[in-house]
């Protein structure tokens, strides 16, 4: 499997995009299942993407997101409603660091759901044309601190007891690289590092509590050959800098109504640092018409044309409830594009 | 410096037993329990929400600030309440039924208490029968919405429809936020107000209030 900048640059070059939207939950239609089965069961989940593959034609095939699955192996309560994402419930009891230690004794990497995303990615790997790139997703060094610790202690952590903070962070990351690894040798062509929490966090922060670490995962990905994608949900122009620096090969940004210009982001980042975004996934393709899908597709790749390093794709995941046409008009219009340079 | 300047720039810098400190001095010195609140504590978090939107400052920084109005407030609440001093309006706030996150609901829960509003927190998870519930017990002028999932955002529109079926709807105003929330979307579905981020929700609550 060809790198993602390499693709995207050979693409650019026949004038055309590397045409990949966060797509998952909308397969659970497609395939008559639940979510809560998808995230339950590896069989069930390649049935649910499988349906997206042969539907869609995607260039990049994501699993479901989930960012209950690590903490969900370190043993946090989570619930699984049937056609929500599973969900960490709120600690009800004050986080201490000596629970940090409790934790370090959960084989975490053992964990029949975490290894059911594995076996996910195996089956993704070997039935898919090799064409299509198969991606993973693992949690944010920080969001998953925040799952432990709560987002909201996490953040007041932050600013208090960033020590502590610290070392929590340290600890996830542990556990985040052997779920990588897992991924890794599972086949996945791009881990991809949800970092949904780090959006609150300022510069300085969120280097210290995410970019630092996901530098390791980066490395870890690289060995293997494999990109690593940073993802933050919301505006993270303030954190472009520190994303890129931690040596990923993609950023995947938020929609333009959350405050992202990836216009700006295209003319600060390096040329090899692929783009991937941003089109609204719940105004726009949730809640719009096919030919407003259409039609925003065409003006994202228009203010495009110039960066080789872009991939056409959603600000963030589409939710089961997305009419499948808006998904259709979505790829069609990708696909059709040629690109002005 | 005066007791209310530092005051305001201990609740800038989110120095909460320093807030409580000055609190006690403020109320030792015969300010009077209004003044207090409205030269030290509003000031202070005007400060913070501005310094939030100028990306100054972040969420760590605004939760420390918050936390530590919240410990000045609690130790002047009784002698407002002695003084007859009433909140510039009631709010109920809350995230709806089937989402479980609450840090943004929070953090416009405690910029509102900073500015001057009584809250009532109904939680996260809140049906739209618990809403309609809520407001007719409490009577609040204003009901705060929010949904951090794309997948719970139509929950706030079934809120407000709920409301209109069963002729509540005029009898409150509504405002809505959260991170797949724009603009068009509250207009579209028939909300009062859209707060972008929690220093912008105490303008528009007292905009909402003066309509």
């Amino acid at each position: 499997m060809k790198r993602l900048i390499d693709l995207a640059n050979s693409f650019y070059s026949k004038n055309k995009r590397l045409v990949a939207p966060l797509l998952g939950f909308p397969g659970v239609k497609l395939a008559g299942s639940s979510i809560k089965l998808a995230q339950q069961n590896h069989k069930e989940h390649f049935k649910v993407v499988s349906s997206l593959v042969d539907k869609f034609n995607p260039d990049i095939q994501f699993v479901l997101m989930d960012l209950s699955v690590e903490a969900n192996a370190l043993g946090l309560n989570t619930i699984f409603p049937p056609n929500e994402s599973a969900t960490v419930l709120k600690k009800d009891s004050e986080f201490n660091m000596d629970y940090l230690d409790l934790l370090r004794k959960i084989e975490f990497d053992s964990d029949g759901r975490l290894l059911s995303y594995v076996r996910t990615i195996e089956l993704m790997k070997l039935n898919f044309p090799s064409d299509i790139m198969v991606g993973a997703y693992v949690s944010g060094p920080y969001t998953l601190a925040g799952l432990i610790v709560g987002a909201q202690e996490a953040g007041l952590m932050a600013a208090r007891e960033p020590e502590k903070l610290e070392k929590i962070c340290i600890f996830t990351t542990e556990c985040i690289i052997k779920y990588t690894r897992l991924l890794l040798s599972a086949g996945a062509d791009a881990v991809c590092v949800l970092e949904p929490s780090g959006v609150m966090l300022g510069p300085s922060h969120f280097n210290k509590f995410s970019a630092v670490n996901v530098k390791k995962i980066v490395e870890i990905c690289h060995r293997e050959n494999v990109d690593c994608v940073y993802h933050v949900c919301g505006n993270s122009m303030h954190l472009i800098e520190e994303m890129v620096q931690s040596g990923v090969d993609a950023l995947s940004l938020d929609s333009k109504d959350t405050g992202v210009d990836l216009l700006v982001v295209a003319g600060n980042v390096p040329d090899n640092v692929v783009l991937i975004g941003n089109l609204s996934p719940t105004r726009t393709i949730v809640y719009g018409a096919p030919q407003e899908v259409k039609s925003e597709v065409r003006d994202l790749l228009e203010l495009m044309d110039d960066f080789s390093n872009y991939v056409l794709s959603t600000g963030c995941d589409l939710p089961l409830e997305t009419p499948l046409d808006n998904i259709s008009a979505f790829m069609e219009t990708g696909r059709n594009y040629v690109v002005s340079t | 410096m005066s007791v209310l300047e530092e005051m305001q720039e201990n609740v800038v810098a989110g120095n909460e037993s320093k807030v409580v400190e000055l609190t006690q001095k403020a109320l030792d010195e015969g300010l009077a329990p209004e003044k207090i609140l409205n030269d030290g504590f509003v000031p202070g978090m005007e400060i913070v929400g501005r310094k939030f939107q100028e990306n100054e400052i972040y969420v760590p920084e605004m939760l420390m600030s918050a936390r530590a109005m919240k410990a000045g407030m609690k130790l002047l609440e009784p002698f407002l309440t002695e003084a007859g001093i009433e909140p510039i309006g009631k709010i109920v706030i809350g995230t709806v039924k089937g989402d479980l996150h609450d840090i943004g609901k929070n953090l416009v829960a405690m910029m509102l208490e900073g500015g001057g509003f009584e809250v009532i927190d109904a939680g996260v998870d809140i049906s739209a029968q618990k809403f309609m519930d809520l407001v007719k017990e409490k009577k609040p002028d204003i009901l705060c919405l929010s949904a951090l999932l794309t997948t719970t955002m139509g929950e706030i529109k079934n809120v407000i429809d709920a409301f209109k079926e069963n002729g509540l709807r005029n009898d409150i105003k509504i405002m809505v936020g959260g991170a797949p929330l724009t603009d068009d979307y509250s207009k579209e579905i028939g909300a009062d107000g859209y707060s972008p981020d929690a220093a912008s929700a105490v303008d528009i609550a007292k905009e909402l209030l003066s309509k």
